[in-house]
This record gives structure tokens, sequence and C-alpha cells, in this order.
């Protein structure tokens, strides 16, 4: 196989906090190829968003990477120089926020915004840059997009400005695009639509997606490959299809219940008792056996490895037992 | 809700009206601002001497219009420098951290714990009295409360998004500087230099009237209140007049201040 686009290796990150030392990542390994869309799930604090921060180098003065690698098409980052780094990250990697509002410069008109990495970085002249910026608005479907090139974002609603970051991350013609939660802050009907411009997008720039989430159906509907995170490491990863038909992991399982599902009426919905283990201290054994329904005494002591099952990789020493009895149940 | 934001407009049409007597002094008067009149000395207000003369013959309301062409000068210069000073240094204090954050910091500190009329008029005897110190006193003084306002912004407008993607899209420290951050951030800057006119050209005056302002005879509000104080009792306007026109600029740049203070809330 060849080299993969992005590649993720054994990556650490340590957060000084006032409690103490917060070990946000503890040793994650990801593959991204060119054009492929995976998601990275998890709940609040499991390490999805300074994940993405620790790729890109946008990590908190508090929070450092402590080992592990990052590749860009083979290149190691920390081998490059702090300049050089920034530049490779800038050309091959968009990105899109979560927070439409703040990911806008409230000062500069939207035209300005899209246009400035082609007209400064790339060094285009201002015309073909401004043609560049209407080209790029069309393709993530603002009407009348050259009127809008002089309106200012709060002129714009919250889903229109979420297309404008998206055309900014795309104006310098990435290969891969971070999400980072992009539709959280928007309603369900523009959520769709967002989601349907980035499917397009792959379709049709076979531009990669990385896309954070803690929204699970997002995920099964723009991703292909799924990486449930918690508590700073990946406990399951497999294609869309067959991890949300059958997660082997108890974690993956419990929050695919806790999500609510059209098809069955429930009375109450499902939770995972307990809270994410506090990562400022020590623990052993897997994080997940203090909340898991099919835990031993074998959890409580070794944390397990993320190993290859069925399609799937799942870090849980008894997913093949329990995978054995879903079936069993089945049949 | 109804909001006109009438302050705002008021205080403008104050400062413009004087800015407007100050720059065209000469038109409006023709009387000399230090030519003395023997003949009529600390006449009462009439026809001819709106204000009266002071204790040399010279035409009161004349001397208030050329005194509003230094004071309003010397107090927009003695912002403005501050101004750039201050913004720029925490600009990049906020934007870099690290020693230098520290030290300017230490420095900024260390120049807000002095009194600053003390260290004014301390400047001034050093360098000697005269527009240019004065506007040296109160830039070496009043740059570290800009510096202080815009580093504090620019330590949370650096963790904007579009701050951290204009970073990662490569673009060049000085634009992200000069059109992502400082257009963001100046606005509380240019809230505080509006009070701070008021206060400079209070000290302008308050050395003035120390006699380490303007040296006389040249028409200045200060000067012309000391000159004038020892007739308060007979000639109360010729002490008053001056105070009262501090007064109103103050209150109009202050009108200004509130009114941007409510735009830019908006």
């Amino acid at each position: 196989m060849s080299t993969p686009f992005l590649s993720v290796r054994n990556l650490h990150v340590d957060i000084e906090t006032n409690r103490g030392l917060l070990k946000a990542i503890r040793g994650i390994s990801l593959d991204v190829n060119e054009g492929q869309s995976i998601g990275i799930v998890g709940e609040s604090g499991s390490g999805k968003s300074i994940t993405l921060k620790a790729i890109l180098g946008l990590l908190p003065k508090n929070a450092r990477i402590t080992s592990g690698d990052i590749f860009i098409e083979g290149q190691s980052l920390f081998e490059l120089s702090e300049k050089a780094r920034r530049q490779l990250l800038a050309e091959k990697i968009g990105i899109v926020f979560q927070d439409a509002i703040a990911a806008l410069n409230p000062v500069l008109t939207v035209g300005t915004q899209i246009a400035e990495i082609p007209h400064r970085r790339m060094g285009w002249s201002k015309e073909k840059s401004r043609d560049r910026a209407v080209e790029l608005m069309t393709l993530v479907g603002i009407p009348e997009a050259e009127k809008r090139l002089k309106v200012y974002p709060h002129q714009l609603s919250g889903g229109l400005r979420q297309r404008v970051a998206i055309a900014i991350a795309l104006s310098g013609n990435p290969r891969l695009i971070f999400c980072d939660e992009p539709t959280t802050a928007l309603d369900v009907t523009i959520q769709a639509q967002v989601l349907r411009l980035l499917l397009d997008l792959r379709y049709k720039e076979n531009t990669g997606i990385v896309f954070v989430t803690h929204d699970l159906a997002v995920v099964n509907e723009i991703c292909q490959e799924v990486n449930v995170m918690y508590a700073g490491r990946f406990v399951e990863r497999g294609n869309v299809q067959d991890t949300f038909q059958d997660p082997t992991h108890p974690y993956a399982y419990s929050l695919l219940k806790s999500a609510p599902d059209m098809d069955h009426q429930v009375e109450r919905l499902f939770s995972i008792s307990g809270e994410a283990p506090d990562l400022t201290k020590a623990f052993v054994g897997c994080p997940f056996a203090p909340r898991c329904f099919a835990v031993s005494d074998l959890c409580r002591s070794t944390e397990p490895d993320l190993l290859p099952i069925r399609t799937s990789l799942s870090a849980c020493h008894h997913s093949q037992n329990y995978l054995d009895k879903l079936s069993e149940a089945k049949a | 809700m109804k909001n006109k934001n009438y302050s705002f407009y008021l205080g403008i049409a104050i400062i413009s009206t004087l800015a407007f007597i100050a720059i065209f002094a000469p038109w409006l008067t023709h009387y000399d601002p230090i030519g003395q009149n023997l003949m009529s000395t600390l006449a009462a207000p009439s026809r001819h001497h709106w204000l009266g003369t002071d204790n040399l013959g010279r035409d009161v309301l004349t001397r208030i219009i050329y005194g509003a062409r230094i004071d309003l000068s010397i107090g927009i210069l003695a912002v403005l420098f501050p101004f750039i000073l201050g913004t720029t240094l925490g600009l990049i204090s906020g934007w870099r951290g690290g020693w230098f954050d520290v030290i300017l910091m230490r420095i900024v500190d260390t120049t807000i714990a002095f009194p600053f009329y003390v260290l004014a008029i301390a400047l001034v005897f050093v360098v000697g009295a005269g527009p240019k110190s004065i506007i040296l006193a109160i830039s070496l003084v009043g740059w570290v409360a800009y510096c202080r306002i815009i580093r504090a912004a620019v330590l949370v407008a650096k963790e904007l998004d579009y701050v951290h993607a204009a970073k990662l899209s490569g673009l060049p420290t000085s634009r992200i500087l000069r059109r992502h951050v400082l257009p963001n951030v100046i606005s509380q800057a240019i809230v505080f230099s509006m009070s701070d006119i008021v206060l400079s050209i209070l000290a302008i005056v308050s050395l003035g009237y120390l006699g380490l302002g303007v040296p006389i005879p040249t028409a200045e509000w200060g000067s012309m209140i000391q000159e004038g104080q020892a007739y308060i009792l007979q000639q109360w306007w010729i002490p008053t007049i001056p105070g009262v026109m501090v007064v109103i600029v103050g209150f109009g740049l202050s009108l200004i201040g509130d009114g941007l203070v409510k735009r830019l809330n908006k």
C-alpha cells in the first residue's frame, strides 16, 4: 500500500493544568489516505479536538506533545523547521471550526477573506483571486456570490457563514480538511446542507476529510471510517457500516445505544452511568472499566491494546466473547 | 428600541466647533493674542472686548481662542504618540509573549507605580518647559495604558478561530497582526484615547498653571488661569473662562467616548 496522506504515530499530549498534569492523549495512531473521510467521535474531554490541534500545531501554551510522530505524505512534521512545518500544513490542510462566528474576521468582507490566501500566500493577482473567491463561493453553494463578495460576516445567516468558512478552508486547495464539529452550532436543516456540501466536495475534488464530532448520526452520514475515542485513546476503529451495525467495543456499543433511534420507540434513552476518568490521576486497567457492563478482573488490572477483530480494531479484552454472545443472542 | 446616540453627536458637535474655532482663530478675531494695550487693562466685557481684557490689556476672548489652538493640538499630539507607541508594543507583547512580554510588563508596572504629575514635572524640569517637553513627558507616561489595553485584547484575540485559521493558512505574521488582530483590538484603545485627551489637556493646563507648560506670553488656558487668579475677586471672568473651556472640552470628549462605546457594543 502507498504511504498514507496523513499519518499519526503513537502520539502523546500532556496538558499542564492547575490540578496537575493531564494526559490528554495517550498514544494514538491514525492514517488518512488521499480522499478518505474519517470520523473521530467521543464525549467532551475525550481528546478529539486536542488531536486535531496537536496535528496542526495549534496547541495552547500549556499543552505539549511528549512523544509520537506526525507525517504528511511521508514527511515527518517534527523534522521540519517551524516555518517549513507551517508552510507544509498551510498547503495541504484546511480547517473548519465549530463556531462560524468566531471563525470569520468581523472587520473584513467575506470576499477579502476568501481571496486572502490565493492573493497573499499563493501570489495570485487581485482579479484572479477575486474570481477564485466567486468560484469557491459558488462551489460551496452561496447564491449570488458576486454580490456577496462585499458583505460582512455579521450580515450573513449561520449556515451561510459556515459555508464561507468552508470556502476559506478550501481557498488554499488543501488535500485534506479538518472539521472540528462544524455542524454542532447549526440547526438540523442547515446541518444537513453543510454535510451534503462536504460530501460533494469529497466526490468532486477528492478532498479528504477528518471529521471530529460527538454526533454519531453525522459520522454515519459522511465518513467511511470511524474512530471512537475515550479517555485520550482510540477504543474502536472500523468502517462505518460494520461499526454502527455491530460495535466491537462496549463503549461504542453504549454510545450507539444512547443515541436516539427513529425506528425504535423507547421510553427512556439509554445512558452510560458514571463519568469519564480524571486524566490528571493515574489509573490502572481499562479506563472504561468502571462504567462497563462486561467488566472483569482483567479489565481492572490491565489496559487493553487496540487489536484487530473482525473488520475492525478494538481495545477491549472481551470483544470476542462479547461479540459471540451478541451473535448467539441474535441467532 | 430607539437608540439615537444623541450624546455621541453632541460630543462631536462640541469638539468640532472648538476645532473650527482653533483652526480659524486668525479669521475670528482681529486682536493679537499677545498684543498688549496698557491703556485699557482689566476692562469689563464690552462691545469691543466681549470677555474684557486682562491686566496687560490683552483681549481675553482672543487669548481663549488662540489658547484652544495650543491646548487642543498639544492634547491631541500628546495622545497620538503614546497611542501609537503603546499599541505597537502591546500588540507585539501580547502576540509574542515570552521574555519580551515579561520585561515590557515590568517596565509598564514600574511606570504606573509612579505618580503621573511627579514624573511629568520631573521630565519637564529636565528637558525644559515648552510644548515638546510636555508631549514627551505625557507620551513617556501615557503609552503604558494603551500597551496594557492592547496586550490584554490581543491575548484574547490570538486564540480566536479566525486568527488560528489565518496562522494555519500560512499568511505572514505581519499581515495576520495588521489585518486580523489589530482591527479587532484597536477599538478599546480608541475609546480610551478620548478620555485620555481630556486627561492630557488637563495635564497641559496644570503644567501651564504651575509655570512648567508653554512659556508665557503665548496664550494658553493654564497660564491664563494662573495669571488671572490675582483678579478673581474683581474680574472673576479672567481666570474662570479658561477653566470653563477645559470643562467644555472634557465634556465633549467624554460624550464622544461614551458614544463610541455604545456604537461599538451594538
